[in-house]
């Protein structure tokens, strides 16, 4: 690929980029955010069309590097930053999640009951869910280091019972499903004691875990917090080598890597945590409430309606995601097991996820980063205001072109795994082609929620 | 790249790597498999059955070019006109 076209490239998809900020929306915050999303001013089916064509123009541009050694290139540049065992940053780090944890315990037990004034809420959401997770995927993973459960973990003693290797990520993909549901529909975000309570829970079972199995099985294979933080770590410009160094490279390129999803149950994973992330928006739109109304009123329980949604909505994108998978080997006409293609093409996955996080969270983390400040210097204070940052009116952009970013992204890095599984370079575009469809209607839905009103979630 | 698991049908045809086993669909791809993954490994007529398959995939990538630019093209416009129009 010579120069030029680099530029015109780049420039063609800036320019899809910006088309997108043209649009104005609001990004999504749980219950702690008031004020919903804005219309939009153009109709809603021009703006997702707009969306899904944006992601097919940026397959065929993508296409259009055929160049085998740029592509190599692009994906092995990267320079070592600090070797391993630096330990006075791993000890800093370890304070810091351990105080973490205990401010979230002894505030969301004693502190001011409102909950933009209490600490462990704003903690918890703001800073870890929010800001931590943020920071995880646009610069590196440092919950691995924070995490202060498996700091306690080091502590205690081990049993090393053997973990039955044929559970695998399993156990993981049912704790985060199960996590995000207790997320969506208990009063997490207001009631202080409840989260508190619910830490604390959450604690003593990863610990028991840890002492029973051994801590790295534990953090490595079960614990679905410690995975979420890992695989979003990956779409991260600071990665860490397999010595323990960490070595700068470019931004979602590591995804393209062989065996970063190894097994059915990695995928599973990707899969869930790309759904959860679009079932905690789904469930504040009005489609929503209006869609489950009939079934509430037939008589289906609310609290029913909540996890079965959840499982089928998990069930219906591993459903799709193993249909393109299946339809890939053939548009690819390759001999390759499906599976083989579904571990590979998993990863990209994570770019969009990442992408709609942001897009769902920057806002709620701006806006409440003041209020997380002021409780942080007076953690038992319970003031009439709380300080926030009013988000300028353009902000709405910055979430649907980040939905955007987070596809374009994903799309290069299948075509560079494409390219790196295959030896001709048609069969490696051809092999996208049905990954792209799923993507063009994954991206439509997704910048459907983003713009959707924002209301309280129905029949709880 | 001998770490894959395939799933040959059994009534296709299948052109196997004789240095990896890795079986494909087509007797270009098999040349430029040769070529990509096993360089040094290769005789005379191995290098040549590589060099005319990418010639020839050379020839078709400009066909894909052309047809993806088209697409590109038509996406623009067609998007151009829905926003005059709307």
């Amino acid at each position: 690929m010579t120069a030029r076209r680099r530029r015109v490239t780049a420039a063609a998809v800036g320019s899809l980029c910006w088309l997108f900020a043209v649009g104005t929306a609001s990004a999504h915050g749980g219950s702690l955010a008031a004020g919903g999303r804005e219309s939009l001013t153009i109709p809603t089916w021009l703006f997702l069309s707009t969306g899904g064509a944006a992601v097919g123009a940026s397959f065929l541009l993508a296409s259009f590097v055929t160049d085998r050694s740029f592509v190599e290139r692009v994906h092995s540049w990267g320079t070592p930053l600090v070797d391993g065992g630096v330990r006075i940053p791993r000890l800093l780090g370890r304070t810091v999640g351990l105080l973490g944890l205990a401010a979230v315990l002894v505030v969301g037990f004693l502190g001011p009951t409102t909950p933009r004034t209490n600490l462990a809420i704003l903690l918890v959401w703001v800073g870890w869910w929010a800001g931590l997770a943020m920071t995880t995927y646009l610069v590196g993973n440092s919950w691995r280091v924070l995490n202060p459960l498996s700091t306690l973990a080091l502590v205690l003693p081990s049993l090393d019972r053997d973990y039955p290797e044929r559970l695998g990520a399993w156990p993981s993909v049912v704790g985060l499903l199960a996590l995000v549901w207790l997320e969506v529909v208990s009063p997490l975000a207001d009631d202080a004691r409840l989260l508190a309570t619910v830490v604390l829970g959450y604690s003593v079972l990863t610990l028991a875990g840890a002492v029973v199995f051994g801590r790295e099985t534990w953090f490595d294979d079960v614990d679905p917090v410690e995975r979420v933080f890992r695989y979003y770590g990956r779409v991260a410009p600071v990665g860490r080598r397999g010595d323990g160094s960490l070595h700068l490279r470019l931004p979602g390129i590591a995804l393209s890597e062989r065996r970063l999803v190894d097994g059915a149950d990695e995928v599973a994973f990707v899969v869930a945590l790309l759904w959860v992330t679009t079932y905690d928006g789904l469930v504040t739109t009005p489609g929503w409430r209006d869609l489950t109304t009939p079934l509430v009123d037939a008589g289906l329980p609310a609290h029913l309606l909540y996890p079965l949604a959840l499982l089928a909505g998990f069930a219906l994108f591993l459903g799709v995601y193993r249909l393109a998978v299946r339809a890939s080997t053939r548009t690819a006409e390759t001999y390759l097991a499906p599976d083989e293609l579904a571990e590979r093409f998993a990863p990209p996955l994570l770019a969009i996820a990442a992408g709609y996080h942001f897009a769902h969270y920057l806002g709620y983390f701006l806006f409440l980063a003041p209020a997380l400040g002021a409780a942080t210097l007076a953690p038992f204070a319970d003031p009439v205001s709380v300080p926030v940052y009013q988000l300028p009116g353009w902000f709405g952009g910055v979430a649907l072109a980040s939905v955007v970013v987070g596809h374009l992204l994903a799309i290069w890095v299948a075509h560079a795994a494409a390219f790196d599984l295959f030896p001709s370079r048609l069969q490696a575009i051809r092999s996208q082609y049905p990954f792209v469809a799923v993507m063009v209607f994954y991206t439509m839905t997704s910048l459907w929620v983003v713009s959707r009103p924002e209301v309280p979630l129905p029949h709880l | 790249m001998t770490d894959h698991d395939y799933d040959v049908p059994a009534d296709a045809p299948a052109y196997e790597c004789a240095y990896c086993d890795r079986p494909f669909a087509r007797e270009e791809w098999l040349a430029l498999h040769r070529g990509l993954d096993h360089p040094d490994e290769l005789d005379d007529d191995e290098v040549a059955a590589f060099r005319a398959a990418y010639a020839e995939e050379e020839e078709e990538l400009g066909t894909f070019r052309l047809q993806a630019l088209g697409a590109l093209v038509a996406i623009y416009f067609v998007l151009l006109m829905i926003y005059a129009l709307v």
